[in-house]
């Protein structure tokens, strides 16, 4: 009986699945398009699958050799158990592989089981719960109805009662699995995780490249919609690469935001575009909600605003504005979805298209307007910190080794420090470097990730413009953010320049010997990564490294490298400042003191401005500037004022305003 | 950005000033080896650059010619080529940090002493006497005019050839350019002063001299007064007139504008505000100044707090705010403020205990810093953490001497107690807050309660300590418990009976005011005219009596024309050269015996209440009972205490607890003042 019931179970699973999957392509069809190859995308799947993908799932070890069980055992057993059942080929060289695979899949069912039995707050519950017995109930059902046809049993044992019984178990499996895969459940990631991973909007990233330069508007198209209002706006692999979302909220574990208690869970973000692309309610949503935002009052569809304004839509505007773009999502992401893209592209659609940039972010953007820096100081202004260092200006040597990006932290006094320390260096590595004075400006990165993109693409362009008068081998900025948009940003629009990072810069400083260093004299260091330079730029090694040749003892916190926590300060997050229920600098905070260091060395006028915001007691907030040139040896400093006929030499450590 | 009008850098001349914090020229009388700038003014100057300030103005009154000694009050000597490598080591030190350095250059004229060194004749427009100094002078002949204008080009080319980066042309405080301007000096009928332009000349010869010299590049600034104060000087009018006819030359950089003349002691005392005056007195005057002229305005006078300063800047009032004494207290206030540490400042008191030093020709010192000016003897005003181990220090006492001592030994990252009996930390200077106009001077208490805080001291109030202290097993005692006043020195006064109170008494109020006081001073320092002044606001009928000179005689010249403008008001009847030989009571009254010292005739005064003060008695109990037992007996080497080193004792202490060293600071070993006390604490505890 099970040979008649088993090949319509079967097909028509598979003509369902395909209908299921046409009726899917249609929908992320409905999103603008994108430039992607095809076929290259689908042939680059197996390796973005098996290498790409993997390296990321395998961080976590467990869920990844359950997932190799389970998925590999599906995977094999698939296709042959519609030759075996469906076609009725009933070859040893099937039926036993079938066996193989289907046991394989088995195990890994039971422990995707054990790991549902007490699951972490991050995963999804609801479908998500059921999905081990559905496992089991397709590889135990294929197992056993494959024995007959490998001769391991009788093919007439049981009768039709326990044919009927088998029937239904294979049925439930695959309309989980087959059915499943295409109509809306769990199984969706594996259908839709595939072709993302084949058209993937940034397919730099598969074979160990980065991209996280976010992706220009084209201004001049009076077509395109300014951002995402709807999800149609989306480009459709952006909705495809929703629907790949796996729920395993390792986002939502990382989340700086989340933890903070804002309004921005990123797994139940991407499940509310996934709401949208389909039409519908978030009722069956059964992960962490948006902190403080209950489930099931939001509802979307395709060609329905996403961002609530009166009433309920899919998403709150808080919940876009909690994020601080730290990419620790993204990062974490098995499926590698973007979900920083998404927000910028969300929040572009609220800056440009409706004008609501709330709070402080309209001040922020008619400053950067009117005088080319966020926080509205006059735009002569931006040397007065180096009044006394007699800097040497582009225009006036036109043609430099090193051009110095000054960044916005001119105005801020604590950065100044950094600054002059890095002036310190430089002169003591006698580096031939001129800075722009006030002709620079604001790199952009704030506006852009306000969503303002006409203002970062104006500030962008006149500071190419600017750039491009002068010759230089390279950029060098303590500022990751101006590292980030000048070496991943500009690009696009027409300027490519070599940036370094300070931290980088000065690792090489080193390691040439430009410099005598005195050892470190105090206690322990914990270093703090900035998001734009370990996540958007992958450099983990050269602060650590110029640390340690400053002979410090490092202790890592739990959270470092790209897993580092962000400080709450990028992404235009601070200006914001949604309200949550702890402050991330807080929490980041908290991860220092737990290494027992009094020092905390960091690389970003952001990171520093927040965490010196933390109060005290707490470890001393230092740059990696200001703690190289605490070292320099006295006879290897230049004279502060740049003056060459100046024979003295001064204190240490007293320029920078570092001693008081 | 805070301070953001702080740190707007300025051109004068040609010249960029880093921010608009200035030290204004002051007479610092640290010039040695015939006035020059050897290695404490270098270094002091030197400190206050490192501290971030933009613009120092060194070298009040420095001398141009012979006949202007330099000697009296230890200034800089621009009348000789050998200054030139001092300055070049002045300069070196300031620029390295960032800083831009002038000289203030001058002849004095009339304004100085003569009896002295070379014995000068002193020359002055038409040779009237000047009252503060007693100085006689001659009247000015012409070829001394011109001489002495070639001296200004002289010095001008000097303090370039030093690699300085200006010079300030005094025309303030009454020297020889505003005795010329002055119709009050200037009684001249010739070309020199029978006119407005002809008084105006013989300044505006030394500015074009000395712009011919010095050329473009080099700032040339003049330093005037904003209105002299006297029916028959220059008036604040007459001032906008003389300041717009020097810019109009174009050859001036900048002003300087100081409100008030001083050739009377009385008008001194508003040159350098103390702290019985408002914040930035004479603002308007500057202001007025700024109103008239077409380059950068500087003033000073009573501007101590970046708010203030702040405030002042960003209303456009004067382009450059000279934070003088705010430096001396703290030369890294500019640092702090950038660093936004704001609460660690210390701030000037306006106790002026500098200036009046300055004026007794005694080198400028800090009331509250010790460090100031000993920079080069290795004094830190920042104090590095010992590397040696950590210590337990208790401190007995909260006076001055006790709170620096706690500081400084917690700098050193020691575990630090301090114990005081009374309520509050202060010594006598809560005491001295007491007194009308005199509250700002509890400052220097506001500022070590904030570091103590800061630093962790463990403040143990209302504790009076006594041996048990042992018990926590310290490796170093301070005792520093001051003293009480010392009324039992004279028996026929009757302190035992209650017929005399102390001045400390009616201060703190535990004694309420009489209504009819006799105060009897001895001592002629603080707390006598303080005493007087308080019982006189609370309504008492006041007279003060000494046997010196005159009452509050020991306060210095800043200070007591303030004490007697209130005192005078108030009908308080002042009495020298009577001594208080007894007190005895008649019914309800006290009879005061008073004989005059120089007679021996006495006379009686009947009032209801007699105040002595006659100074601090030394309170040694706790020092005696704790010296048998410690290691070092109690003893501080003088050698190396002078010598700014390391007590030896320090490495005989074994670190465990089984004994300690003790010291003692302040007034309990012997009474002095406020700075000896914190320069004692500050040069023992910095090496613990």
């Amino acid at each position: 009986m099970l040979e008649i019931i088993l090949p319509i179970l079967i097909f028509t699973a598979l003509v369902l699945a395909i209908i299921g999957a046409a009726r899917r392509v249609r929908l992320w069809r409905q999103g603008r398009p994108s430039d992607v190859g095809f076929f290259s995308g689908l042939t680059a799947v197996p390796r973005r699958y098996l290498v790409d993908l993997h390296c990321v799932v395998e961080r976590d070890k467990y869920i990844s050799r359950t997932h190799v069980a389970t998925a590999g055992g599906f995977a094999v057993a698939a296709p042959v158990a519609i030759a075996v059942h469906g076609l009725g080929l009933g070859s040893a060289w099937l039926t036993w592989p079938l066996l193989a695979a289907t046991l394989c899949m088995f195990v890994g069912s039971l422990f995707v089981a054990l790991r549902r039995r007490n699951p972490p707050a991050r995963l999804s519950k609801g479908p998500w719960m059921r999905l081990p017995k559905s496992l089991v109930a397709f590889s135990l059902g294929v197992f056993v109805v494959t024995l007959p046809a490998a001769g391991v049993v009788p093919a007439a044992i049981g009768g039709w009662v326990l044919a009927v019984l088998l029937a239904a178990v294979v049925a439930w499996g695959l309309a989980e699995m087959f059915l499943g895969m295409t109509w809306g459940g769990p199984m969706k990631h594996a259908f839709a995780g595939v072709l993302h991973l084949a058209f993937h909007r940034r397919p730099e990233r598969f074979g160990g490249g980065r991209s996280t330069g976010l992706k220009a508007l084209d201004l001049a198209d009076p077509q395109a919609p300014l951002g995402a209002g709807k999800p149609a706006d989306f480009t459709w692999n952006q909705l495809l690469g929703f629907d790949a979302c796996v729920q395993c909220g390792r986002c939502e574990a990382v989340c700086p935001a989340f933890a903070a208690g804002q309004p921005l869970n990123p797994k139940k973000l991407i499940q509310d575009m996934v709401v949208g692309l389909a039409g519908g309610s978030d009722a069956g949503y059964h992960g962490s909600p948006h902190p403080g935002k209950p489930v099931g009052e939001h509802h979307g569809a395709l060609d329905e605003p996403i961002i609530v304004r009166e009433g309920k839509a899919l998403v709150s505007a808080e919940t876009l504005w909690s994020c601080t773009t730290c990419r620790a999502c993204v990062e974490e992401c098995p499926m590698m979805i973007e979900h920083v893209d998404a927000i910028v592209d969300m929040r572009r659609h609220i800056t440009l298209e409706l004008g609501v940039t709330p709070r402080r972010g309209v001040e922020v953007i008619e400053n950067l307007i009117a005088t080319d820096n966020p926080n509205g100081f006059a735009p002569d202004s931006r040397m007065h910190w180096a009044a006394d260092l007699n800097l040497p200006l582009m225009a006036d040597v036109r043609d430099a080794a090193v051009l110095l990006w000054i960044g916005d932290g001119a105005f801020d006094q604590r950065n100044q420090r950094t600054l002059r320390a890095l002036v310190r260096i430089l002169r003591a590595a006698d580096v031939d470097f001129a800075v722009l004075g006030n002709d620079e400006r604001d790199s952009g990165d704030l506006a852009r990730r306000l969503g303002d993109e006409a203002t970062f693409q104006s500030l962008a362009r006149r500071n190419i413009a600017t750039l491009s008068q002068y010759g230089f081998g390279c950029i060098l900025t303590c500022d990751p953010h101006s590292l980030h948009v000048l070496k991943n940003e500009y690009p696009e629009l027409g300027g490519s320049y070599q940036v370094y990072h300070h931290s980088t810069y000065i690792a090489e400083l080193l390691a040439e010997g430009r410099m005598e260093i005195s050892p470190w004299k105090g206690d322990k260091v914990t270093y703090h990564d900035p998001c734009y330079l370990g996540r958007y730029n992958g450099e983990y090694d050269a602060p650590r490294n110029v640390l340690k040749a400053l002979g410090m003892e490092l202790v890592e916190m739990q959270r470092s490298g790209s897993r580092s926590r962000c400080c709450g300060g990028g992404g235009g997050a601070a200006i914001i400042d949604i309200p949550g229920k702890r402050r991330i600098p807080d929490m980041r905070m908290d991860d220092i003191r737990e290494t027992g260091v009094s020092v905390v060395a960091v690389g970003c006028p952001q990171c520093t401005a927040m965490l010196e915001g933390v109060v005290e007691p707490r470890p001393e907030v230092r740059d990696i500037a200001e703690l190289v040139a605490d070292c320099l040896v006295p006879s290897a400093q230049k004279d502060q004022s740049g003056r060459k006929d100046n024979a003295g030499q001064p204190s240490p450590a007293v320029e920078i305003l570092a001693d008081a | 950005m805070a301070f953001e009008a702080l740190f707007k850098p300025i051109q004068i001349g040609t010249q960029t000033i880093r921010n608009r914090v200035v030290s204004t020229a002051h007479a610092e009388v640290y010039a040695t080896d015939g006035g020059m700038t050897t290695e404490r003014y270098v270094r002091y100057y030197e400190e206050k650059a490192k501290g971030g300030c933009g613009l120092c103005i060194c070298g009040g009154s420095s001398v141009v010619s012979i006949d202007s000694p330099h000697n009296w009050w230890s200034s800089v000597n621009l009348a000789t080529d050998r200054i030139i490598p001092h300055f070049q080591n002045l300069a070196d030190a300031v620029h390295k940090h960032g800083g831009k350095i002038l000289i203030q250059i001058t002849h004095m004229g009339r304004r100085s002493r003569w009896d002295g060194f070379d014995w000068p004749s002193l020359v002055s427009p038409s040779g009237i006497r000047e009252p503060v100094h007693r100085a006689t002078c001659k009247t000015i002949e012409e070829e001394e005019i011109w001489r002495i204008i070639g001296d200004f080009v002289q010095a001008a080319r000097r303090a370039k050839a030093g690699g300085l980066d200006g010079v300030e042309l005094s025309a303030v405080h009454q020297h020889l350019i505003d005795q010329f301007w002055s119709p009050r000096v200037n009684k001249r009928t010739d070309k020199w002063g029978k006119t407005f332009e002809d008084r105006m000349r013989f300044g505006l010869e030394v500015v074009k001299a000395v712009r011919a010299e010095v050329g473009i590049d080099f700032i040339v600034g003049l330093r005037i007064c904003g209105d002299e104060f006297h029916p028959d000087g220059l008036s604040h009018d007459d001032m906008k007139q003389i300041a717009a006819y020097y810019d109009a030359t174009g050859m001036v950089d900048y002003f300087g504008v100081v409100g008030s003349g001083c050739d009377t002691h009385n008008s001194l005392a508003n040159v350098i505000p103390n702290m019985s005056y408002p914040p930035e007195p004479f603002l308007h005057l500057a202001a007025g100044i700024k109103a008239v002229v077409s380059v950068p305005v500087i003033h000073a006078q009573n501007i101590k707090d970046p708010n203030q300063a702040q405030r002042i800047l960003e209303a456009g009032y004067v382009d450059l705010v000279g934070m003088t004494r705010a430096q001396i207290a703290d030369p890294h206030i500019v640092n702090k403020i950038k660093l936004g540490q704001i609460d660690q400042i210390k701030q000037c008191v306006g106790a002026n205990y500098c200036i009046d030093r300055q004026y007794q020709g005694l080198d400028v010192l800090c009331i509250q810093n010790a460090a100031t000016s000993r920079e080069y003897k290795g004094l830190p005003h920042i104090i590095a953490k010992s590397t040696g181990s950590r210590r337990k220090v208790v401190v007995v006492g909260g006076g001055p001497a006790g709170m620096e001592a706690a500081r400084v030994a917690a700098e050193r990252g020691h575990a630090v107690t301090l114990y005081e009996a009374s309520p509050a930390l202060g010594g006598q200077i809560t005491i001295a807050s007491k007194a009308p106009q005199r509250d700002q001077i509890a400052g220097i208490t506001r500022w070590f309660q904030l570091e103590l805080a800061r630093l962790n001291v463990e403040v143990c109030l209302g504790v009076r300590a006594d041996e048990g202290v042992l018990d926590m097993r310290p490796d170093i005692v301070i005792v520093a418990t001051g003293g009480t006043p010392f009324l039992s020195q004279v028996p026929e006064w009757g302190a035992e009976d209650g017929l005399v109170v102390s001045t400390w008494d009616i201060l703190n109020g535990v004694v309420a005011p009489g209504k009819n006081v006799l105060v009897y001073d001895t001592i002629c320092e603080f707390p006598g005219v303080s005493a007087a002044d308080f019982l006189s606001e609370k309504g008492a009928q006041v007279e003060i009596v000494t046997d010196d000179i005159k009452p509050g005689a020991a306060v210095g010249g800043t200070s007591f024309p303030t004490y007697y403008r209130s005192l005078y008001a108030k009908e308080v009847i002042m009495t020298s050269d009577l001594m208080l030989q007894k007190v005895y009571r008649e019914g309800d009254k006290l009879v005061a015996v008073l004989e005059n010292e120089y007679t021996g005739v006495q006379e009686e005064r009947v009032v209801d209440q007699v105040v002595v003060e006659n100074g601090v008695r030394p309170d040694e109990a706790l020092y005696y009972a704790l010296k048998p037992r410690s290691l070092n007996k109690g003893q501080i080497d003088l050698e190396a205490l002078f010598e700014i080193r390391p007590q030896p004792c320090l490495s005989t202490l074994s670190g465990s607890g089984s004994d300690f060293l003790l010291f003692r600071l302040g007034d309990c070993n012997a009474p002095r003042n406020t700075h000896a006390a914190i320069y004692d604490a500050l040069r023992l505890c910095k090496d613990f």
